[in-house]
């Protein structure tokens, strides 16, 4: 169950907040937050390789927030290309990347200054040329029509307010046959006005 | 979140694994109350 988003909820100013609260991250990834960060967290609630991870720059790893892992499902393509939608500091790109080999490509889109230029430092101290980020909204992808095998994305798609739109754009870009493989939140019972209001909760 | 997906044209669109995100967090308690959780989801785009 994915969280409708209220009539009167100020969409502009959820994205405000969720940048800001992102950047706080990229700039601070071990400041108090109400949502686990880094790849001691990954392996531990989210089954993540923690020695492969490990072998990544922390600039990368240390600020990953995601809720679920996208890799458990079925493996990436061999000179694939993927995108991850909402990419942070960059740790599943270059997993990916990893996994597509040099003869791939691997595409991270976020919206936010700070984790991007964390992803893009993170890429070249890895050494994986085959990544790249461009900042982006979800509902305006710079990706061409059916040029993607792979979709991947972890706790972002739930930040945003119109989701109709978002899995539209995916739809738009994945190659017939292609796939979407990502983890997201998802809420077990019924929330009410108030609760699907609260822009702290959206956030988190 | 599947039916979302089933909606835009996805196929064979299933949650596959799921994860106590929250656990340990200042919000584990909201995310009990409110049976939040992480997920996996996998969806195709027929071919």
């Amino acid at each position: 169950m994915s969280i409708a988003c209220p009539v009167n909820l100020d969409r502009d100013k959820l994205r405000s907040e969720v940048r800001a609260t992102y950047a706080k991250v990229a700039e601070n990834p071990h400041g108090e937050f109400h949502f686990h960060r880094g790849p001691e967290y990954a392996a531990r609630l989210l089954g993540y390789d923690l020695a492969e991870l490990r072998s990544l720059p922390q600039t990368a790893t240390a600020p990953f927030a995601g809720v679920g892992n996208p890799y458990m499902m079925d493996a990436l393509p061999s000179g694939g290309t993927v995108v991850d939608i909402g990419s942070g500091a960059g740790m599943d790109c270059l997993l990916a990347a990893r996994r597509v080999g040099p003869t791939g490509s691997v595409v991270g889109i976020d919206m936010t200054d700070a984790m991007l230029a964390r992803a893009r430092s993170g890429a070249v101290e890895a050494n994986l040329p085959q990544v790249r980020f461009e900042k982006a909204d979800m509902t305006g992808l710079p990706l061409d029509s059916g040029s993607v095998d792979v979709v991947v994305s972890n706790g972002v798609i739930n930040l945003a307010p119109e989701k109709e739109a978002v899995f539209n754009e995916l739809f738009r870009i994945v190659k017939p046959g292609g796939r979407l493989q990502f983890a997201d939140i998802i809420v077990g019972t019924e929330l009410s006005e108030e609760v699907r209001s609260n822009i702290d909760l959206w956030t988190g | 979140m599947i039916e979302a997906l089933q909606q835009i044209g996805f196929q064979d669109v299933r949650a596959c694994h799921f994860f106590n995100s929250f656990a340990g967090t200042t919000k584990e308690g909201v995310a009990r109350k409110y049976g939040v959780q992480g997920a996996n989801f996998i969806a195709y785009k027929a071919a």
